[in-house]
């Protein structure tokens, strides 16, 4: 019984460090007014926030530049890379990249927030 | 209207039914009353019974375009396909709750028709703790989230569905996944209520061994489902991304796995009783967990579902689930123990049980992954953790139990002797050989380096085994009778190694795709060529076409003698959301992967290109699983379970 105890430690163990160790790959996960008050050229980081009206595409659909914005704070997003499909002027758009000196944030990567409901938009009468 | 009155008339019935049945049955089983204990369980049916009537009602109104129930306008209209009408019934969060629970009254009514065997208490607890969650859901089903609300105005027409949902994975994926999370609340309610009874024995394991194999049945073809549904329609290039909502269906995943391993040390060898119960348990609330945490929203996810009220509901359901298991568990641990000689490290015992710690590691890992950004919003910033995290966390931990795939059924029970050595060449071999080809072909990152090898390993391991078992049947005489009844006394065992061979392959898709996926952006003018990873794509031209309520452009691209044809839908009525329609030419070695962009005004178009290599492997390795849960789920004649109606006193110890 103390063996197994001894291998149920080390087991523990291991999880234990590799969670510790592999959670340095974590990422802050912001507002665009939480970003906004922080100073450019940080980390990576994931910034949420709704696309706003003014989506230019370029290289066929694979650029795309548009402003991201939650509130009261906007930021310019430039992206490069195939699109979400949902994505389009007033959904929430999750970037994952980081803020440049030009303050400009460049995304690595673009989620969407799937529509995982049936309808379009709720009913209201 | 009077559909919306009928329904909701049959989940009031059946939540009267549901408490009635919970109540009583609890007390019948406390008092021994034979009669009243039939009665709590006829009450059981008659709650699925109800279940079934506003099921059936629901799914009439859908078809019929009762617009007249909300549910109804808001998921479906009058162009969507009629499959995909029905298959609102449980698209909508309504729905899904009512088709999960239908699922757990259906099969709950199975699992206690044949319950009389296990002695009165445990029958009669089981029926009123399965009544109890029914009761839940019923509740939650009647109060918070009515499937048979009535609109004031009755609309025309309804919303319909979002053009990403239009799609046949719709009608497999979802179903598949709740019926395999609301299976497993079988084994729960059977072993909670075995440990209620003062019960130890396996007897509760032989009973639900079935529902714990279908659980896992469902619950990895409704993940593989998932997988091959993203892949086929979200144009990433991509199966899982490890977002918290896939993570909470992998997580049930992971413990039923860790259980249909350790329930068997249990009945073999009598070990593992309390660790048994405490995984069933996991397994359960973390079907419960994934359930508050899909549906409250609370942990950012590219999957929001119809965020509602439901959450605090879960929540408290979550908290009752986990006093009521940890607190049985308290109480009942001492009977738990088990005496005797301890098992050695070097046997099957011994390798379930760590692959079971593996697994529940794993389980923590992604635990851990799903619930930092709550645990870290609480003490500061909100952090999230991306791929990188599982990868390096749950990498290693996956490659250990692999080893363990290709040692462990080599291994005999009890102890390992030379015999064991001389088996162990052949997984040995595979995985040496499998190292030796790739390093000489230049591969050098580890990772790669231990999982392509390792998965063969593993089925160098099954197929070694299903060797010797031909040897026997050759030595036997040969013929087909022998045969089939050489594996049909074993099916157990066939069908485990199957599911096995199964995961083998699954894991050579998953590392192959993983390691070696390439991908390119490119803009082409037609009859422009490029090639990516050795496959040479040249576009060809594009073309619009305008249908009743979108237009499409599609793309042509001559890979060889096959043409691919790439689109892109644009729905106008939906404020221009565009669908991507991916092109994929599949072959066992490689799936080239094209995704369009969009088209330039100068006649130019833009395309993702991915080659995938070995993703078929993931999907046909699902199969052979799904092919090994029939043939272990086929009868077969039972070894020797203690004697059902032998209490055991916490004195006596292990068999």
């Amino acid at each position: 019984m103390i063996r197994w105890g001894i291998v149920m430690l080390v087991v523990c163990g291991c999880v234990g460090y590799l969670v510790y160790s592999a959670s340095g790959a974590s990422e802050y996960y912001l507002t665009v007014s939480e970003l906004r008050s922080q100073q450019p050229g940080g980390g990576d980081v994931r910034v949420a926030g709704v696309v706003q009206n003014d989506v230019r595409r370029s290289d066929g659909g694979l650029q795309v530049q548009f402003t991201e914005k939650d509130g009261t704070s906007s930021v310019l997003v430039d992206y490069k890379g195939a699109l979400p499909d949902i994505f389009r002027p007033g959904i929430t758009v999750v970037a994952e990249g980081r803020l440049g000196a030009d303050n400009v944030f460049h995304a690595r990567m673009l989620l969407a927030k799937c529509p995982s409901r049936f309808s379009t938009t709720p009913y209201t009468q | 209207m009077i559909l919306a009155y009928l329904g909701a008339g049959a989940l009031l019935a059946g939540l009267v039914m549901g408490l009635f049945s919970a109540m009583l049955s609890f007390w019948a089983g406390w008092s021994q009353n034979v009669v009243m204990v039939q009665v709590g369980r006829r009450a059981f049916y008659a709650t699925a019974a109800m279940l079934v009537i506003a099921s059936v009602v629901l799914e009439t109104a859908l078809l019929t375009h009762d617009f007249s129930l909300a549910y109804v306008t808001e998921h479906s209209d009058l162009s969507t396909p009629i499959a995909l009408v029905a298959a609102a019934f449980y698209g909508g969060q309504e729905g899904s709750l009512l088709y999960w629970a239908l699922i757990l009254g259906l099969l709950g009514s199975v699992a206690l028709v044949a319950s009389a065997t296990l002695g009165l208490r445990v029958a009669a607890y089981a029926a009123g703790i399965m009544a109890a969650i029914l009761s839940f859901f019923l509740v939650v089903l009647v109060l918070v989230a009515s499937p048979f609300d009535v609109l004031q105005i009755t609309p025309p027409d309804g919303l319909g569905l979002n053009p990403v949902l239009r799609d046949g994975g719709m009608l497999i994926h979802p179903p598949v996944i709740l019926a395999g999370f609301a299976s497993f609340a079988i084994p729960f309610s059977f072993a909670a209520a075995a440990l209620l009874a003062g019960r130890s024995d396996a007897a509760w394991i032989a009973h639900t061994r079935r529902f714990a194999l279908l659980a896992w049945g469902l619950q990895s073809t409704g993940l593989l489902l998932g997988m091959w549904w993203a892949y086929h329609v979200l144009g990433w290039g991509g199966y899982w991304g490890w977002d918290p909502v896939e993570n909470v269906a992998l997580m049930p995943w992971l413990a039923t796995t860790a259980y249909l391993h350790s329930s068997q040390v249990q009945e073999r060898r009598g070990r593992l009783r309390g660790w048994n119960f405490g995984l069933v348990i996991l397994a359960f609330l973390l079907v419960v967990f994934g359930t508050f945490i899909v549906r409250s929203g609370i942990v950012p996810s590219v999957h929001t579902f119809a965020v509602s009220s439901i959450g605090p509901w879960f929540f408290g359901f979550l908290g009752a689930c986990l006093v009521f298991s940890v607190g049985l568990l308290a109480i009942r641990g001492g009977t738990l123990k088990t005496r005797g000689e301890p098992a050695p490290a070097v046997s099957r015992e011994g390798a379930f049980a760590l692959q079971n710690l593996l697994l529940i590691g794993v389980v923590a890992v992604v635990l851990w992954g799903t619930i930092l950004p709550l645990v870290s919003g609480m003490t500061g910033q909100e952090r999230v953790v991306g791929a990188a995290y599982y990868e390096r966390a749950a990498g290693p931990l996956f490659a250990a139990i692999l080893v363990l795939m290709a040692a462990g059924p080599l291994v005999p029970w009890r102890h390992a002797g030379a015999p064991l050595v001389r088996a162990l060449r052949w997984p040995a071999g595979a995985f040496a050989l499998i190292v030796a080809v790739l390093f000489a072909s230049g591969v050098r990152s580890l990772p790669a380096l231990l999982g392509i090898p390792l998965g063969a390993a593993v089925a160098g391991t099954v197929l070694y085994e299903y060797f010797r078992a031909a040897m026997r049947w050759r030595r036997a005489g040969a013929g087909w009778a022998r045969a089939v009844a050489l594996v049909s006394r074993k099916r157990r065992r066939y069908g485990a190694y199957l599911a096995h061979l199964g995961l083998a392959v699954v894991v050579l898709g998953l590392a192959g795709s993983h390691f070696w996926q390439q991908e390119k952006d490119v803009t082409l003018q037609p009859g422009q060529q490029v090639s990516v990873a050795g496959y040479s794509l040249t576009y060809t031209g594009s073309q619009v076409r305008q249908l009743s309520d979108h237009s499409e452009l599609i793309a042509a691209m001559q890979l060889g003698d096959r043409t691919l044809q790439p689109a892109r839908a644009t729905y106008a009525s939906l404020g221009g959301q565009s669908l991507t329609h991916v092109a994929i030419s599949s072959s066992p070695i490689a799936d080239v992967y094209v995704v369009l962009a969009g088209t330039n005004g100068d006649g130019s178009a833009s395309f993702r290109i991915f080659v995938n290599p070995l993703v078929t492997w993931i999907w046909s390795g699902g199969a052979v699983i799904i092919l090994g849960v029939l043939l272990g789920n086929a009868r077969e004649r039972r070894f020797a379970v203690a004697p059902a109606v032998v209490r055991v006193p916490s004195t006596v110890g292990a068999s």
